[in-house]
């Protein structure tokens, strides 16, 4: 018997790929929900009961319909090609990845590099096609110790939201809906860039007042470069976006935060991400991101001066009267 | 010429014609939630619909009907419910000759001339008719029809086209014939009955009817099944996914898919019985001159613009302009061209000639797989719904590599972008109320044609658009005379004209219409088209 959809299972079943802190807080989570976990890893990991690992990909198609991925954006292309060849029309991919990924365009108007979200890269790379993303302000340590915790889950499919709802949810788990898939992708994405900022703004000894508006007027600018891609504004006024910005801006030791906080201290970019100790995506995505508004015609300062200026190196005093003179344009 | 698949589903229509009507009003009836509220429903539209017609005795009846549906048991209901089903099923349903078939084809181009110049049966008989004319020997196919062949063999076809004229219909079934593929069944708007040849096609060759002005829930069960029971029972189908004919002349940015969506319904529906696969299949019909342009680009501004545009009416009659654009196509090389583009299964995967489904990256895959529930495909609204816009996006997609570029588009982006040029800081409005007041050095022109037809072949090579061999093979200077000589002579006055100092830009609203073609592919001027 299998929980693939193909038998009936009397507890369900997830799979999730990524053996890292994020995938195994996931993981745990979804044990404590009376769930069977299959997780993918290629390292040995102490798993608590109700978790299993493999490090083979066809087991995990095999052990559940749904397959959650917690993997960095640069590892998922080739991870879901692997991934694919296991699967078939019935399985549901979610993932849970703060990212998007350049490729070329597709669009015969624009023949340059274009950014494509984890669910489109899911699509060109594996038979699957109901996905979902989850996104919002819930903690990787707080998930895996078990506090009660928020997310947000978004899919085109109400079925694909169920299922996460009932193989992750729980007593300490609530997870809000969202039909905006778009929108909760770039949100996640969005926000790691705005959380350098965030840094950067304590960093320099910005008073609270103004970053606090920076915080606003950056989740407006992201909300208007999420609808260029084609999302729903107020995704960015909820969990995914608003929600996730407030809980990095009170966690000081998340890589973006500390990266900006270094960055406003006069470190090198070199130096800063040494000291963290990991790669920090936005760092790439910021730049991409800033031509992307352009191209749209966003206007986008506060995502420019993190991809132009914070990134850079520029002295903090010119970037915050920089941001400071921009022309007012829309409401408050 | 014609070389047709032995035995095509629809040869066998007539001896089904009954039980599709039993087979759709059972269905409707089974599927009815709730009979009276159906009833009603279809009786307050009725009684609107029949008052403004002046139809008294039948809102008499209708009336009477909802008078009494207060009082009626289920059992009651459902049997009038049949009955109305039943009514409406007829008044939908098609009807395939094969000796209308067979003259058809034997008589073609000749016959196609019929459907482009009804007037000349009533004035000249159906002997001259049968002179032929060249015009159907302009319409030229291309794409993967020898793949498309193989397929309707092994499943039911349904294919999905651009929508641009009411020409689209015959000239589509007519790129089929040329092309050795089966006729197809369609739905026809019950207007376009009202022309007694058009009538007498359509109505033999496999149309069934749509009347618009119907739009209660009834109707629409009754709609959606003909439509899924003949996908399920094998017919070939066309469906203009787009709803209406593109205003704005440019490809279609958005689908609704409508009753083609009933293509999904229909392949799980036999998939829980007697599996049959269903494979869709975009095309594009791309003319070098349309119909209605003039009509379509007021319509088109109008909405855009909402009360600061007003259409002026200078259209002629509407068989005065049938006449003259199939003289005209007539004359030209490739003027109007088809292309079927790459099959789809209803998940939007490629599908081989063999029929079987392959992923983006090209492994095998069960379609079935994506409608099953603990192992059997089950139908589910919401999830089917969300399968069916994405493959709208899908064939959207091959809208725009299958979209074939001709002389006239090419040379009113051309004409478009100089006029831009010259007037920078003015909206879509101001540039399109001018007339007879620019005139572009004819260097100039040659020149941005020039450029215009590069950008289409970078995008031809990397596989975005074809050109058509008159755009090709041609040298600019040869383009613009092509498309003057096209423009100019059919649309009730001259779009754009040489004269000694210059090329004259007559009508930028028409040369909008055909440069809009281009503007999902980012050649042309996009202003206020969705991309």
């Amino acid at each position: 018997m299998n929980g693939n959809g193909k038998g009936k299972a009397s507890r369900p079943r997830l799979s999730v790929v990524g053996g890292g802190a994020w995938g195994v807080a996931l993981s745990t989570a979804a044990a404590s929900a009376g769930t069977e976990v299959l997780l993918y890893s290629r390292r040995e990991l102490e798993l608590r009961s109700g978790m299993v690992r493999t490090d083979d990909l066809a087991m995990i198609a095999d052990h559940a319909r749904t397959i959650l991925l917690a993997v960095p954006t640069t590892h998922v292309r080739e991870l879901a090609r692997e991934l694919g060849d296991h699967l078939d029309g019935h399985h549901v991919l979610v993932h849970g990845i703060r990212g998007l990924v350049p490729r070329p365009s597709s669009d015969p108007s624009f023949d340059g590099e274009e950014l494509a979200t984890i669910s489109a890269v899911l699509r060109e790379e594996t038979p699957a096609r109901r996905f979902g993303a989850l996104g919002g302000p819930v903690l990787t340590e707080e998930l895996a110790a078990g506090a009660p915790s928020v997310m947000a889950v978004a899919s085109h499919y109400p079925e694909v939201i169920e299922e996460i709802r009932n193989t992750l949810g729980g007593a300490n788990l609530r997870i809000y809906p969202s039909d905006d898939l778009i929108g909760l992708e770039w949100a996640s994405a969005l926000v790691s860039i705005l959380a350098i900022a965030m840094g950067f703004a304590r960093g320099a000894g910005v008073g609270a007042g103004l970053v606090a508006g920076f915080a606003t007027r950056g989740v407006h600018e992201c909300a208007r470069v999420g609808v260029a891609a084609g999302a729903v504004e107020r995704t960015f006024l909820g969990l995914a976006g608003f929600g996730d910005l407030l809980a990095a801006m009170s966690q000081l030791n998340r890589p973006e935060v500390r990266l900006g906080h270094a960055l406003a201290s006069g470190e090198s970019m070199e130096s800063a991400l040494a000291k963290i100790g990991q790669r920090i995506e936005a760092v790439e995505l910021a730049p991409r991101v800033a031509a992307f508004a352009a191209r749209h015609k966003v206007v986008a300062p506060i995502l420019s001066t993190v991809a132009h200026g914070i990134v850079a190196g520029h002295p903090v005093d010119d970037l915050v009267n920089a941001l400071m003179t921009q022309p007012i344009s829309g409401n408050a | 010429m014609l070389r047709l698949v032995e035995r095509p589903p629809i040869f066998h229509f007539n001896e089904q014609r009954a039980d599709l009507v039993r087979a759709v009003v059972d269905r409707v009836v089974a599927e009815a939630r709730d009979p009276i509220f159906l009833l009603n429903d279809a009786a307050y539209h009725e009684i609107r619909r029949l008052e403004l017609a002046g139809k008294p005795d039948e809102v008499t009846r209708w009336r009477k009907l909802a008078r009494m549906l207060g009082g009626l048991d289920k059992e009651r209901a459902t049997e009038i419910l049949r009955e109305k089903a039943t009514w409406y099923c007829e008044d939908v349903n098609g009807n395939f000759d094969r000796r209308v078939y067979a003259f058809a084809s034997r008589v073609l181009p000749a016959g196609m001339s019929v459907f482009l110049r009804p007037n000349v049966v009533t004035e000249r008989g159906p002997l001259e008719i049968l002179r032929g004319d060249a015009m159907a020997d302009r319409i030229v196919t291309s794409g993967a029809i020898a793949h498309i062949r193989k397929l309707t063999e092994v499943g039911t076809v349904v294919y999905v086209p651009t929508h641009l004229s009411n020409l689209d219909s015959p000239v589509f079934a007519y790129a089929l014939q040329a092309a050795g593929l089966p006729p197809v069944t369609y739905g026809a708007g019950k207007n376009l009955f009202t022309n007694p040849v058009l009538s007498f096609f359509m109505r033999n060759l496999g149309a069934y009817r749509i009347d618009r002005r119907l739009r209660f829930e009834l109707y629409k069960h009754v709609l959606k099944a003909y439509s899924c029971i003949l996908i399920e029972r094998g017919f070939h189908s066309l469906f203009f996914p787009g709803g209406t004919r593109s205003r704005s002349g440019g490809v279609e940015r958005k689908l609704k898919l409508g009753l083609a969506g009933t293509g999904l319904e229909a392949f799980i529906r036999t998939s829980q019985a007697k599996p049959r696969k269903v494979f869709f299949v975009p095309a594009t019909i791309n003319y070098m001159l349309t119909l209605e342009a003039e009509t379509l680009i007021d319509d088109w501004l109008s909405e855009q613009g909402k009360a600061r545009y007003i259409i002026e009416d200078d259209e002629s009659t509407r068989l005065d302009r049938m006449t003259a654009i199939a003289r005209k196509l007539a004359q030209m090389e490739e003027s109007c061209a088809v292309r079927f583009g790459q099959p789809l299964d209803p998940f939007g995967n490629e599908v081989d000639d063999r029929g079987v489904s392959h992923d983006a990256r090209g492994r095998e895959v069960d379609p079935s797989t994506y409608v099953e529930r603990d192992g059997k495909p089950v139908l589910d609204h919401v999830r089917d719904g969300q399968y069916t816009r994405e493959l709208g996006e899908e064939v959207m997609k091959h809208y725009l590599k299958d979209t074939i570029a001709m002389p006239t588009h090419v040379v009113a982006t051309a004409a478009f972008a100089l006029l831009r040029k010259r007037m920078p800081s003015a909206d879509l409005f101001s540039l399109v109320r001018r007339r007879e007041e620019v005139v572009v050095p004819w260097q100039d022109f040659v020149d941005e044609i020039d450029r215009t037809q590069r950008k289409l072949v970078d995008l031809e090579n990397r596989e975005s658009i074809v050109l058509s061999s008159a755009v090709r093979g041609a040298t600019p200077t040869e383009l613009l005379a092509d498309a003057e000589r096209a423009l100019n002579g059919y649309h009730s006055h001259a779009i754009l004209r040489t004269r000694e100092t210059g090329v004259a830009l007559l009508d930028p609203k028409v040369l909008l219409y055909y440069q809009n073609r281009l503007a999902a592919h980012g050649v042309a001027w996009h202003g206020g088209i969705a991309r």
